[in-house]
């Protein structure tokens, strides 16, 4: 079991409706809590991660700040349609520290991941670390 | 790349204050002010680019153009969700679009209560001053009191219309800015 939405582990940002290129969604899957991706404005806004291969996956978990109610969604085709509720949450507001968001999802076979944020406790939101547990599948 | 946001733009206000007239004046570069009167009846949703001065950034006004008329308010309410700034509009001519203000301001605010939403006041139709009841010094004091910046306008001599939207554009980006400071400083 390891990070399968790490950069470094070949997984790509294939979506993002809103980029500051200072704080792109790559930031989300660069291993740090460091960096971040920042949404500019209007709900909702959503993030497509591409796996290296079709995984197998057990958890997502996500450091972030002001995120009010989340949405996974997981394709198992690499194209980015035909994707299936995963996950709905409310978050908790917290201050100055970064919310952790956790989510098992037992086993889903998934080669896509939709993150859809559809409302935040301010006008922008910001996502640090995005963790997904899982591992390949092979055959 | 310069960096865009986006902003969503409540204008409200009684009907025939003048509401339609300053988006479409602003949205138009001042090329059209409507000579003919149409009743909004639900939301007309206009969108226009502020350059912020002194940085590669852009603000996208989606200017939420919502009627005023009660009949229709429960229905323009459905689109007010997530706002991020907020126009009042009354007409100095008419007593009653003013003292509207404050219930116009309520009901945009409580769709968002625990978010700051930065907002503007605007005395339209000044060209018409042999009319004028609401003097500077009311509008002044009503939109101090209520967080507010206020404006003076007219959208029909295409005077001082360009203004409210790029104060709130630029209050909007300054948001943003403060927010990456908080983003920063979070790991």
């Amino acid at each position: 079991m390891f990070d399968v939405a790490l950069a470094s582990g070949g997984a790509q940002i294939a979506l993002s409706t809103s980029s500051d290129d200072s704080h792109p969604p790559e930031h989300m899957i660069d291993g740090t809590d460091e960096t971040f991706w920042t949404t500019t404005g209007l709900y909702p806004q959503e993030v497509i991660v591409r796996f290296q291969a079709l995984m197998s996956i057990n958890s997502v978990e996500l450091s972030s700040y002001d995120v009010q109610n989340i949405a996974l969604e997981t394709s198992e085709s690499d194209s980015i349609d035909s994707f299936e509720p995963l996950a709905e949450k409310e978050v908790e507001r917290t201050d100055h520290q970064l919310q952790t968001v956790e989510v098992s999802v037992g086993e889903r076979r998934a080669q896509c991941l939709r993150i859809i944020i559809n409302s935040g406790y301010d006008h922008f939101v910001a996502v640090h670390r995005l963790k997904v547990n899982g591992k390949a599948l092979h055959g | 790349m310069p960096t865009i946001l986006r902003a969503k733009c409540i204008v409200a206000g009684d009907a025939g204050v003048g509401k339609s007239s300053i988006c479409q004046v602003f949205h138009s570069d001042s090329a059209q002010f409507p000579k003919n009167y149409t009743m909004t009846t639900s939301v007309e949703l206009l969108v226009k680019p502020v350059n912020i001065p002194d940085s590669r950034d852009q603000v996208e006004m989606y200017m939420y153009d919502s009627a005023g008329k009660e009949i229709f308010s429960e229905n323009v309410i459905k689109f007010w969700d997530h706002p991020s700034v907020v126009m009042i509009v009354y007409d100095v001519t008419d007593e009653t679009s003013f003292s509207s203000c404050i219930k116009w301001l309520e009901r945009v605010r409580a769709m968002k209560s625990q978010t700051n939403i930065p907002g503007v006041l605007i005395a339209n139709k000044i060209d018409l001053d042999q009319r004028r009841l609401i003097s500077p010094k009311e509008g002044k004091d009503l939109a101090m009191s209520n967080g507010l910046e206020y404006f003076e306008c007219s959208a029909k001599e295409m005077q001082n219309v360009d203004t409210p939207f790029f104060y709130m554009a630029h209050e909007f980006h300054k948001m943003y800015q403060e927010r990456l400071q908080v983003y920063s400083s979070l790991a």
